[in-house]
């Protein structure tokens, strides 16, 4: 089983007229385990940094965006393996 | 080869912090355990800090713990200094270690000699942190790292984190000094997202506290042919410097200082005695400050061992605005290799 890292639900109100935003920091490395809650990575939004939080606990498998890589809202920023 | 930045602590830790979570997250440990301890500086509340030494702590504890000062370093350092000889933990922020002028005496009279002058009937408990360094652009009043300076000064220690690990120990370690310590971070090793850091700083940081000792010197990288002394950013470019190296078959040892008060003389001596050749590398003014002071330590109490010695420093001259200008004079990469080289 694995869960998506969605950059949508952690999109703040205040930016809704922006669409793009870049990976600032990854604090888990590809294969490290996280709690859900845990702040898996930054991402900012025009300056504005927001945490982005692990959506279930498990094993990071992937990054798909890299740290200082540019995505646009709703792109899928890593993968969590649960279970 | 090169064994990881930083330290990784015990039990298996999966979470990376950058350098000013880190340094949060043990204000926000000790904030916790001890009333006393608060923080203070300019835009340090609503802000988080210009450089986030500060970020998150208002989500957690109150505006007179997490507190906005006025622009003002000597009223708002002078009140941490008594705050400190009233029993209290102050931590105070100077934006920028550029600005210590503007409150010299209260750091170099009354911070760091006052429990001295007063025969020990009061001490001095209190962090003075501050931000340091260069290459953003930033020019000659705002780009200083100021380790000399703030070293010579007796009365106070003095401690340069240079990774996520060191920059929780050493805060740690600093809070709960009963003698005031300068806790310097370079704003180009905190992970801030408009400033990227160097890949280095960003270590596995465990949740539980833990002290990093001040006056411990770190062996970043061991090797048997060439020493290099240093510290801040530079820990992370010596580092570069001794990957290349090793292409070309020279061992290099990299020793990151972390506090220049207490001087970690021992671990340099012996590194020294080891390879015979010392490279110290700063990101200060060369002429009297850290490179000659580590170097004179050497000199002084090994002199036999010290077959070659090479300083790499900002020449003495105002820190230019323009980029270029500015990357000529903060020693590179590519200078630490060729210092090496000309030890070698």
């Amino acid at each position: 089983m694995s869960t998506d890292v969605d950059s949508e639900s952690v999109w703040p109100a205040d930016a809704d007229d922006v669409d793009e935003a870049v990976v600032a920091n990854w604090f888990v490395r590809e294969g490290g385990a996280v709690d859900a809650g845990d702040t898996l990575c930054e991402i900012q939004i025009e300056k504005v940094s927001v945490d982005v939080p692990a959506p279930e606990s498990g094993t990071l498998a992937e990054r798909t965006v890299p740290e200082n890589g540019e995505f646009r809202r709703g792109d899928v920023l890593g993968r969590i393996e649960t279970g | 080869m090169s064994k990881p930045a930083s330290d990784p602590g015990t039990g298996g830790v999966d979470r990376e912090l950058t350098m000013s979570r880190a340094m949060v997250d043990a204000i926000a440990s000790e904030m916790r355990a001890d009333d006393e301890v608060f923080y203070m500086g300019e835009d340090v509340q609503d802000y988080g800090g210009i450089f986030d030494s500060t970020e998150g702590l208002l989500e957690e504890f109150d505006r007179d713990r997490v507190m906005d000062v006025p622009i003002s370093e000597t009223a708002y350092v002078g009140a941490a200094v008594g705050a400190a000889q009233a029993g209290m933990r102050p931590i105070a922020e100077i934006m920028f270690a550029d600005f210590v002028g503007v409150c010299l005496d209260q750091v170099y009279n009354q911070m760091a000699k006052n429990t001295y002058m007063s025969g020990s009937a009061v001490n001095v408990p209190m962090v003075l942190t501050t931000a340091v360094g260069g290459e953003y652009n930033d020019a000659a009043q705002h780009s200083q790292t100021l380790y000399g300076l703030f070293s010579h000064l007796p009365g106070m220690q003095v401690v340069v984190p240079s990774t996520a690990y060191d920059a929780k120990g050493l805060m740690h370690a600093a809070v709960r000094s009963d003698d005031p310590v300068v806790y310097m971070f370079h704003k180009r090793l905190m992970g801030i997202g408009w400033m990227p850091a160097p890949e280095g700083p960003k270590t596995p940081v465990p949740e539980d506290d833990y002290t990093v000792p001040i006056g411990e010197a770190d062996v970043k990288r061991e090797g048997g042919d060439v020493t290099v002394a240093t510290l801040g950013l530079h820990v992370h470019r010596a580092l570069d410097a001794a990957d290349q190296l090793a292409d070309d078959g020279v061992d290099v040892e990299v020793i990151d200082l972390r506090s220049l008060v207490p001087f970690d003389t021992e671990t340099v001596l012996d590194s020294v005695e080891k390879t015979g050749r010392l490279v110290v590398v700063d990101e200060d003014y060369q002429s009297f400050g850290v490179t000659g002071e580590v170097v004179a330590r050497v000199a002084e109490r090994s002199p036999d061992a010290l077959e070659a010695v090479e300083r790499v420093a900002i020449p003495d001259v105002p820190i230019p605005y323009s980029r270029p200008l500015e990357t000529e004079v903060n020693p590179q990469v590519e200078d630490i290799v060729a210092a090496v080289e000309s030890v070698e």
